[in-house]
């Protein structure tokens, strides 16, 4: 590729960290929010903390570059993380790095989809990562800069800069950062990762290509079938990607909708099913030309019925968040998959 | 002061080089491939009638990929490689 940057380590001369992030942003490597300086100093810190993870990185699509640690540190410093989040960054990094991810689609589309990251297992307490109250939102350093890091990342190891190689129609404030942790002590189930095979001592990254958190709302209902009927109501939706372009989708409990569920002797499997029989879109909401496209591209309605996933294994269900009656979904790209991987320590 | 560089890499190994063949557009067999969003079909069809008027289409073939969001299955790929001179791909969007 004629667009690799030929200097892995740049003497930047004397630079105060503003008139560094006005070089920064000439050379293309910010998100508009400052930036850290990648100095050599802080970036042997990060690259000391993933001695234990020897595999080489492939090239990463679109680009088809091969990143060092040193450059991948580089985007984790900017983004202003600590050293000890860097790991957790690398293993996101891996996990979109899962040809069944689709990296470069997820890149390149119209589509609003960001890089959703969950960490399950005890390196959510060591780090800080907000797994409870406003865990999709501001005021922890862990959550907002990992999430940050691996954006960092897509766009300059990746290549994926707005309005180039960066096709979204209308973005996703989820690119910024989209980082949160699953809240393991009030999920009355399985934890995510448990589910996927881990663990529950093991440390896991899961990533998907999805859109920011849909509120689920239901202040009303005291039943775990009531909650199921507004979930179901919220995730059917004819303009969603996964009503064509079938993937999966997760959604997120909130603890005390949770609590009601398993009262009521929902399991994860029977909530599954139950959203996915609930959350079909009846055709006559969905408009003639759309119909057509979908039809002519192989996705046939069943009967009257669109489905939003291909069965109910693409909904994937965890618990995050803290007190109150709401629930998040949210939806994937389509052509992607949910990517988990252990943390090396 | 001395920073590393976030967007450094190294080139991956490209694919090995093929040498391009040159076309007949007046005989030989071409693929027109749509990426399987809206109107991609419809071009490629506009692109096969006006060749109809200068050459025969009996071996110019639509084909598309299986979905808009994903990358072509290898198989096309051998597929259209195997059995075609030439691919025009329409991006429909």
């Amino acid at each position: 590729m004629k667009d690799i940057a030929d200097q892995e380590v740049i003497d930047i001369g004397d630079m105060d960290v503003e008139a560094f992030n006005e070089y920064a942003n000439e050379q293309g490597w910010g998100d508009g929010m400052p930036l850290f300086v990648p100095t050599e100093a802080k970036v042997a810190k990060f690259v000391e903390t993933v001695r234990g993870d020897n595999r080489p990185y492939p090239p990463v699509p679109p680009r088809q570059i091969v990143p060092t640690l040193q450059s991948l540190a580089a985007n984790a410093v900017m983004a202003g993380c600590k050293p000890e989040y860097f790991p957790v960054v690398t293993a996101a990094l891996r996990g979109v790095l899962d040809p069944d991810y689709n990296l470069h689609g997820t890149l390149a589309t119209t589509h609003s989809c960001a890089p959703m990251v969950m960490v399950s297992g005890p390196i959510r307490h060591e780090l800080n990562i907000n797994c409870g109250t406003n865990c999709f939102g501001q005021g922890r350093q862990a959550n907002a800069t990992i999430g940050r890091a691996l954006g960092l990342m897509l766009l300059n190891v990746a290549g994926a800069k707005p309005g180039e190689m960066d096709r979204s129609t209308q973005g996703n404030p989820a690119k910024f950062t989209f980082c949160f942790g699953e809240n393991e002590e009030e999920n009355p189930w399985t934890p995510y990762h448990v589910q996927r095979g881990f663990a529950p001592t093991d440390s896991v990254v899961t990533v998907m290509s999805g859109e920011g958190p849909h509120n689920l709302n239901d202040h009303g209902s005291t039943t775990g079938d009531g909650l199921l009927t507004t979930f179901a109501g919220g995730m059917s939706n004819p303009g969603s990607n996964t009503i064509y372009g079938k993937g999966p989708m997760f959604v997120i409990i909130g603890p005390e909708h949770a609590a009601t569920l398993k009262r009521d002797g929902f399991t994860i499997e029977s909530i599954r099913e139950e959203l996915w029989k609930r959350s079909r879109v009846h055709l006559s909401r969905v408009s003639r030309e759309n119909l057509v496209t979908y039809e002519t591209t192989g996705h046939k309605p069943d009967g009257d019925w669109l489905s939003i996933g291909r069965d109910p294994k693409d909904i994937h269900i965890t618990v995050a968040g803290g007190p109150g009656k709401h629930s998040a979904f949210i939806p994937s790209f389509g052509g992607t998959t949910v990517a988990c991987t252990r943390i090396a320590r | 002061m001395r920073i590393f560089n976030p967007s450094f890499g190294m080139a991956a190994a490209g694919p090995a080089k093929v040498t391009l063949q040159p076309v007949n557009w007046a005989t030989d067999a071409i693929a027109l491939i749509s990426n399987s969003k809206p109107n991609a079909r419809e071009l490629l069809e506009g692109v096969r009638a006006m060749l109809g008027a200068h050459r025969p289409v009996d071996n110019i073939h639509f084909h598309a990929k299986n979905s808009a969001s994903q990358p072509a299955p290898k198989e096309l790929i051998e597929k259209v490689a195997k059995n075609y001179k030439a691919a025009l791909l329409a991006l429909g969007d």
